[in-house]
């Protein structure tokens, strides 16, 4: 037979063209979506020509000028930064407490663990309203709906985040620096601070910045515990905002949020895969260890 | 060994205790209103002490949910979507996590970088870049009237199909990673003894690489069937109408939009046996997985 | 290699004597280690040896404090051990895989035990160079763990154990992880620093013939239990049981019967032929095992099948290895022996197929009883 023999390995091209379209697919109207941002008209549908209006041009409805986006913005941020702050220490040592617990009560506190993972936000979203507006007792009572009420809604969704990336970390070190530590006299709270902390640094740095995107991006624990205007978020906006006649201003506030979450989560990778190099383990990409979220 | 036992109950207690109050007590909360009263104000009243339960808004809510009742609409639509939705997402994203896993080398990297993007775009967003090019004078009609079609779908007055479509388009990214990590995990010997032993690529799919693939496919179905059951943002966004309401919008309804606390109780609680019944298959099927391989 | 102010023989406090009590250890259904009874002399190089899951990695844990005893005690220079958690024990480990802290150089990695016990600064810069000077990696101070071979890293791993002088040092195969040329040269050097230093080293193994070459004296585990502990001359030429004989080196057991015994030594039946055995367990009788090693088997022309002791054989294979010739006979019984001969220069060929008469002298013969026989303290 003449010609170039069909390599039996090679994929059938239309996976590889699938492939591509998906990508396109999903990528490509978010793209656009920005794009618009850039409209120089006010329609978020018809390309109109390029301008910087939305962002900052016109004195009262772009992005920075317009006093519901702005606050919008700050109010996002805020939330994130409160989020990362709480979630992030409650689920370092909830992660390295579960990590050394062998006791009969360590199953069940690992289901709790992961409840939040596995519920839908919307039965989250039920039940904490419920709880701050129907539960007349002390901590509850005096926590009413907005700032703090959907701090505490997404501390606890962004928890178990938290407790997985860190675990899976705990594990690919494994227990041999700790026992080293404890060995060379540390104790306890030493071989912590000194040895198991600086290791984990990484995953805790990446789960912080995991913590803050999910923050920003998150929508129906944070409406549903909102109280008025002043609680609104960024997704929040966008949502309230998206079937009326808003400007493309929108569309640069939801480029914003695109942007900054994106940057969270790709300096969180960052970080994760590059401590990776450090402590000398065979096989297995970071990838790999992130996504091994075996339930 | 090696800490004494305080070390780790100290280290566990504050994540435990903020997971027992805003876990624990807020799903006790929703039973307690789902099984309280309603004054006179319709304001719910909680029923605190199980032996005071009046199971009457629940037995209603259930009542209604199948056909024939008040919410069988909403139950059916909800269904319908989730498991179209749920079709598409395996139909279109098994192949691709499958060529990513499997046969991309060089673009590897690349790929995963771009299915991992969709990933933490907001679900919002993706939305709003949706209903900018399905508007009336959007791209999507603008390519359509290019190839012809001039009297286009009223794609965001309110139908299935586009609502489906953006489920697909909203959850799929989290079908597609689990799945892909499970198909990247499969040991390259396995295939290699496949071909070996004289199966053909068709064969070797179907034989091995399916069957070893399916925990993290069921994974992925999970991470997608959940979320969906609890979606309202997708509907009312897309198609605002009462026409494609699903379990969703109908327990944002209660909750949000009135004095109805009650019955968005006990709604969410017909919600979650739904799913139980979708989790106890899911538990299953991986149980007998694990005892097949053992 | 300059041992300096390290620590010679003469000024050692504490001793590094170790007794082991009735040490059990349960993981769940599993019983990792059996009650062990074991005494470990100060200033000595003992070695735990066995194959995977004899639970020597176990007990060297229990010793060092990682994991706690389900039974039984180990007593350090008189002090129970039980009470105190392992960071207050005055014991060090070598861990397998170093476990070098690699956030640390390696100064920082050898002076984490001494600020832990806040030794001054200069005192401690002082020791931490005398302890890399002993291991000759002065020079590599300020390098990080992730930089150096991995010979070298089990350097850094000793120097952090050892510049904190403790009573008694632990090695949990820490030759392991190294390629056969550079294991032979660290276990002359490791030896020879013990030597110098003078701190009991339990040394963990499965490599029999590294622990017959470094071990003043060894115990040899088996599921759980010690099978025998001797010196390695003791434990190769007298091995008390089968699995002994079979673990270090080659062990030509064979089932034979005894038949008696008097001042000339055993006399036993294999097959049709009859054998004089002088080593061994004289009042064995009936089935019982024998040991023969191959370096004592002699292999002689067929035709000179005279004299006793002299079985009739064939050649089945030979394995040349450069400082010897490995004859597999089989023997007329169906039983085969592995004959060691050494390569002396002469031209003697034995060739596959060749009959041959297999001479077992009496006093090579080792007779074992069938009843493995309580750990002997030798």
């Amino acid at each position: 037979m003449i010609g170039r023999a069909r390599n039996p390995w090679r994929a059938p091209r239309f996976l590889a063209v699938g492939t591509w379209l998906y990508i396109a697919w999903a990528l490509v109207p978010v793209a656009v979506a920005i794009m618009f941002s850039f409209n120089d008209g006010r329609s978020r549908s018809v390309w109109q020509g390029f301008s910087m209006r939305w962002w900052w041009g016109d004195p009262n409805l772009s992005l920075f000028h317009h006093p519901d986006y702005t606050q919008a913005l700050v109010h996002s941020i805020r939330l994130a930064v409160l989020d990362m702050a709480i979630a992030t220490p409650l689920g370092v040592m909830l992660a390295l407490g579960l990590n050394r617990w062998r006791g009969r009560g360590s199953r069940p506190a690992n289901l709790l663990m992961l409840v939040p993972l596995v519920t839908p936000e919307l039965v989250m979203a039920v039940s904490l309203l419920l709880l701050f507006t129907q539960v007349a007792i002390v901590p509850f009572a005096l926590v009413e709906l907005g700032t703090t009420a959907q701090v505490i809604g997404q501390v606890t969704v962004s928890l178990p985040y938290v407790v997985v990336i860190v675990r899976s970390r705990l594990a690919s070190i494994g227990e041999q620096y700790e026992e080293a530590a404890s060995d060379l006299g540390a104790s306890p709270l030493q071989a912590l601070r000194l040895v198991l902390l600086p290791l984990l640094f990484p995953a805790i740095v990446a789960s912080m910045l995991i913590v803050f995107a999910l923050s920003m991006d998150n929508f129906v624990v944070t409406q549903y515990l909102s109280s008025d205007q002043s609680t609104a978020t960024i997704p929040m906006y966008v949502y309230a905002n998206t079937r009326g006649a808003a400007t493309p201003a929108l569309n640069a506030l939801a480029s914003v949020l695109v942007f900054l979450t994106l940057l969270a989560s790709g300096v969180a990778f960052g970080v994760y895969a590059f401590a990776q190099r450090r402590v000398r383990r065979s096989g297995g990409s970071a990838v790999r260890e992130l996504t091994a979220l075996d339930r | 060994m090696m800490y004494s036992r305080w070390y780790w109950r100290a280290l566990v207690s504050p994540g435990l205790a903020w997971l027992g109050l805003f876990v624990l007590v807020p799903t006790y909360a929703l039973v307690a209103v789902a099984t309280g009263r309603i004054d006179e104000l319709y304001r719910p009243i909680p029923a605190w002490n199980p032996a005071k339960w009046n199971v009457g808004f629940i037995r209603e809510a259930f009542a209604a949910a199948v056909p024939g009742g008040a919410y069988w609409p909403t139950v059916r639509n909800t269904l319908l979507y989730v498991g179209a939705a749920l079709t598409l997402c395996i139909v279109i994203g098994y192949p691709v996590a499958y060529y990513i896993a499997r046969h991309a080398r060089r673009t590897k990297a690349l790929l995963v970088l771009l299915i991992v993007i969709p990933f933490w775009v907001s679900y919002l967003m993706r939305m709003l870049a949706w209903v900018g090019l399905l508007s009336p004078d959007g791209y999507v009609n603008q390519v359509l009237a290019a190839v012809g079609i001039t009297q286009p779908p009223d794609w965001l007055g309110g139908y299935p199909l586009p609502v489906i479509l953006a489920l697909t388009y909203g959850y799929i990214p989290f079908f597609i990673l689990p799945v892909y990590a499970g198909l990247d995990r499969i040991d390259r010997n396995l295939l290699d003894a496949g071909r070996d032993l004289g199966a053909s690529p068709l064969r070797n799919f179907l034989h091995v690489t399916l069957p070893l693939s399916r925990p993290s496919l069921l994974a992925g179905c999970v991470l997608v069937v959940l979320p969906m059951f609890g979606d309202y943002y997708t509907n009312e966004l897309i198609s605002r109408s009462p026409r494609t309401s699903m379990l969703g919008n109908q327990v944002t309804l209660f909750m949000l939009g009135g004095p109805q606390k009650n019955r968005g109780a006990a709604l969410v609680i017909v919600m979650m046996a739904i799913l139980l019944l979708a989790m106890t298959y899911y538990v299953v099927a991986t149980a007998r997985d694990r005892a097949r391989a053992a | 290699m300059d041992g300096g102010q390290l620590a010679t023989r003469a000024d050692r406090a504490p001793v590094g004597e170790i007794r082991v009590v009735g040490l059990t250890k349960r993981f769940d259904e599993i019983v990792a280690v059996a009650d062990i009874d074991l005494e470990i002399r100060p200033g000595e190089f003992f070695a735990l040896l066995g194959p995977s899951g004899c639970g020597k990695t176990t007990i060297l844990r229990m010793i060092a404090g990682f994991e706690e005893p389900t039974a039984g005690t180990v007593v350090l220079d008189g002090e129970d051990l039980s009470r105190v958690p392992a960071h207050r024990r005055n014991v060090n480990t070598v861990f397998q895989s170093y476990a070098l802290f690699p956030h640390l150089d390696v100064f920082g990695n050898v002076a984490f035990g001494l600020r832990r016990q806040k030794v001054p600064r200069a005192e401690l810069r002082r020791r931490v160079g005398e302890a890399l000077d002993l291991v000759q990696l002065g020079d590599q101070s300020r390098r990080r763990p992730m930089q150096l071979s991995g010979g070298q890293q089990q350097r850094v791993a000793l120097a952090r154990a050892l510049v904190l002088r403790p009573a008694v040092l632990l090695l949990d195969e820490p030759l392991g992880a190294l390629d056969a040329k550079l294991r032979k040269q660290l276990q002359v050097e490791l030896k020879a620093l013990q030597e110098q230093v003078g701190i009991t080293f339990v040394f963990v193994t499965h490599d029999q013939e590294e622990a017959l070459s470094m071990s003043d004296r060894i115990a040899v585990m088996q599921a759980g239990r010690i099978e025998q502990v001797g010196t390695p001359r003791a434990l190769y030429e007298e091995p008390a049981t089968p699995f002994v004989a079979d673990f270090l080196g080659v062990s030509n057991l064979m089932t034979v019967e005894v038949e008696g015994s008097d001042s000339a030594g055993s006399w036993l039946r294999i097959g049709e032929f009859r054998l004089l055995a002088r080593e061994g367990d004289r009042l064995a009788r009936g089935v019982a095992t024998i040991v023969v090693r191959p370096e004592r088997i002699v292999l002689e022309p067929y035709y000179a099948l005279e004299g006793e002791n002299r079985l009739p054989a064939m050649v089945e294979r030979t394995m040349y290895v450069g400082s010897a010739v490995h004859a597999i006979v089989r023997l007329a019984t169906g039983a085969t022996l592995q004959a060691s001969v050494p390569n002396t220069g002469d031209a003697v060929n034995w060739q596959q197929g060749t009959p041959v008469s297999v001479h077992l002298p009496a006093d090579a013969i080792r007779v074992l009883a069938v009843a493995s026989p309580p750990t002997p303290r030798s």
